[in-house]
């Protein structure tokens, strides 16, 4: 049972403020993902939630109470490492149960937790051996074990299947989201992959440069980002961004590119908009056609998927990406139609604020 | 060496042996007339197989001779010193490795040149400065102890012809390269342990001995390992800040009882010196263990 609340947190290191006022609230026994490219602050973010770098202002709460000057370890909260940070020196059975140790608790009753909490993530055979007879899984399983042991309310996950080779990753992440539903502890898992972030997240909060960009539902990020940056980062490949002046006209708004075409979009321009503006499409809402083309442009690569291929077109220089269903039949040199999907156009304003059309859902 | 047929590939291959066997030969001369004359009964300066065997050479360094004394004297300040070393290097290799402060390397390349100059050129300041200091403690012990009481005091706390003297000067000497070697073990050794123990709820204490010293053992070991055969070996130091016979310690007592006027004593010099090396060797023995011991795995997959 816990909620986490930060409100208006601050961190400096220097003279460089890294967190720059940061209000989150995540419910009890919620997947929370803080996502964003390095250096945003999240692993920072994190790390002061788990207690191991001081808040310089504002207030971290837990379940109401305050716990900016609280000892790490007296928080009720465990955290799981990027490097797991398993003791050499030790078992898999003393990394488990030695918080347990250190807290006093018998003998008898450390190994009848840690033999429970083995039993959970299939580390029975392996309670004897030492960390560096593991592999990289049985590994990322015993720094689990030894954040789950204690049965923390929290549980924090700094980049943990970064580590891992790509089907191990995609392995663990549904260990983890089985294990989030057993456990029913409130989970913040911190990552830098947005695929990661879409798939595991009950809510993502998109961090960029210390600011929260947006905090939303993975698909609500996916469908409506709030902000430039966030539609940059959610979705692969990245969404096309293409600079545009628009113009009310009447019930609809009309979009024209700064590459010499232009498309009509429905719903009302609101008033005292800046003229100039980004048109951001993703490159799914981008289709080949042969008949209604919006615009032509000439291919420079073809990327084969198999299950679908990716096309990039480079129009006066700015380079624009269009997803095709499986296979396409084209090659760099050709020419091409391509046309827009007009209900999943997004417009941003110059300062990088979603701009919401009016009478639009 | 490609254009050569397999004969004279083996040729060339046993040409080599044999240049290696007659430099391996040469080498070992040396070790084997010491240990052939150890055990010889009338041992003279060329090497022979000894008409008669005994263990005479032995016995004589512990009766004729002071020989227990002396290893013990050795054993003593050699192994205060390399302790010293040890903890002092593991306690500030871990500061300088975790801190980040802009005198950091000015002040390792500092404490490297005390290592880097030769420390014969070093040994007169260094003896006027001890000097000094010890007319000053002994000064305070006899004004506080009267002059009886203070003699006896002062085998132990002075810094001249004492233990604590010598213990000091050894260790100085060894301490730039410990802390070098603890450093930079340091810095191959992730936060994230520290922090996992930190979030496990380990204090300060246990963290240190429950996390942070065994995860610095190869490093401790190879850090004592070096501060104790360089200590062992040294005999300018104890020859400069020792002259009671009781505070003598084994290379002297061997560098003595070569320089007597009358004979050579071949067999004891050779014995002497065997028992002399022997803990260099049982001190690389032991920490061979921890050396190898990696701790892989432990971070990263």
């Amino acid at each position: 049972m816990a909620v986490i609340e930060l409100k208006n947190v601050r961190k400096s290191f220097g003279a460089v403020e890294v967190i720059k006022g940061v209000d989150i609230r995540i419910e009890d026994g919620e997947f929370a993902v803080f996502v964003g490219p390095s250096g945003c602050g999240k692993s920072t973010l994190l790390r002061m939630i788990a207690g191991l770098e001081d808040i310089d202002s504002g207030d971290l709460l837990l379940d109401g109470k305050k716990m900016n000057d609280i000892a790490p370890d007296k928080r009720g909260i465990a955290m799981v490492f990027q490097s797991y940070a398993l003791y050499p020196h030790m078992s898999v059975a003393e990394n488990m149960g030695f918080s347990l140790d250190l807290a006093k608790v018998p003998k008898a009753e450390i190994r009848r937790r840690v033999e429970e909490t083995a039993a959970i993530l299939q580390l029975t055979e392996y309670l004897d051996r030492r960390p560096q007879a593991l592999s990289g899984g049985q590994r990322q399983r015993v720094a689990i074990g030894r954040a789950i042991i204690k049965k923390p309310a929290v549980i924090l996950f700094d980049e943990p299947l970064s580590n891992l080779d790509a089907s191990l990753r995609v392995q663990m992440r549904a260990e983890l989201q089985k294990l989030h539903r057993e456990l029913k502890a409130t989970i913040i898992f911190v990552t830098h992959d947005q695929v990661e972030a879409m798939t595991m997240g009950d809510r993502i909060v998109v961090l960029n440069r210390g600011n929260v960009a947006q905090v939303a539902p993975p698909i609500d990020l996916y469908e409506a980002p709030q902000q430039e940056f966030v539609a940059g980062f959610i979705g692969s490949p990245r969404m096309n961004i293409i600079p545009a002046s628009l113009a009310a006209k009447g019930d609809s708004t009309f979009v024209m590119t700064d590459l010499g075409w232009a498309i009509e979009l429905p719903g009302r321009l609101p008033q005292d908009t800046a003229e100039q503006a980004g048109l951001g499409i993703r490159p799914e809402h981008v289709r080949l056609t042969s008949t209604q083309a919006d615009f032509t442009a000439e291919v420079t690569l073809v990327e084969r998927l198999g299950v679908e291929s990716y096309v990039t077109i480079e129009p006066s220089g700015q380079q624009l990406v269009v997803r095709v269903e499986g296979n396409v039949d084209l090659s760099p040199g050709d020419t091409a139609g391509f046309m827009v999907d007009r209900q999943h156009c997004h417009l941003f304003a110059q300062d990088g604020t979603r701009i919401d059309l009016g009478g639009r859902p | 060496m490609s254009g050569l047929s397999l004969p004279e590939k083996q040729n060339a291959g046993a040409g080599a042996y044999v240049i290696l066997l007659l430099i391996s030969v040469y080498c070992l001369v040396p070790f084997a007339w010491l240990i052939i004359a150890s055990f010889d009964s009338n041992p003279t300066q060329f090497i022979r197989w000894p008409t008669e065997w005994t263990v005479q050479n032995y016995t004589r360094i512990f009766t004729d001779e002071d020989g227990g004394r002396w290893l013990i004297n050795s054993l003593v300040v050699v192994g205060g010193a390399t302790l010293l070393v040890v903890v002092l290097a593991g306690l500030g290799g871990y500061a300088l490795s975790r801190i980040t402060a802009w005198w950091k390397l000015p002040f390792l390349y500092l404490i490297l040149l005390v290592r880097v100059l030769p420390h014969t050129a070093l040994i007169v300041p260094l003896y006027k400065v001890l000097l000094t200091a010890n007319r000053g403690i002994e000064s305070v012990t006899v004004n506080l102890f009267g002059a009886r009481a203070a003699r006896e005091i002062m085998r132990y706390i002075g810094l001249i012809d004492s233990y604590l003297g010598l213990i000091v000067v050894l260790a100085a000497m060894q301490l730039p390269l410990a802390l070098w070697i603890m450093k930079t073990f340091f810095d191959g050794v992730s936060r994230e342990y520290e922090e996992a123990a930190i979030m496990d709820g380990a204090n300060m204490i246990q963290r240190v001995r429950r996390v942070l010293v065994p995860l610095a053992m190869p490093g401790l070991a190879a850090a004592g390992l070096f501060s104790f055969i360089f200590a062992w070996g040294d005999f300018l130091t104890p020859l400069i800040f020792t002259s009671s016979p009781e505070l003598q310690m084994l290379p002297l007592g061997l560098f003595r009882a070569f320089l007597r006027v009358n004979s050579i004593d071949y067999g004891l010099l050779a014995a002497l010196a065997l028992v002399y090396l022997l803990p260099s060797v049982i001190a690389f023995a032991f920490a061979r263990k921890f050396l190898v011991r990696t701790f892989s795995g432990g971070v990263k997959g």
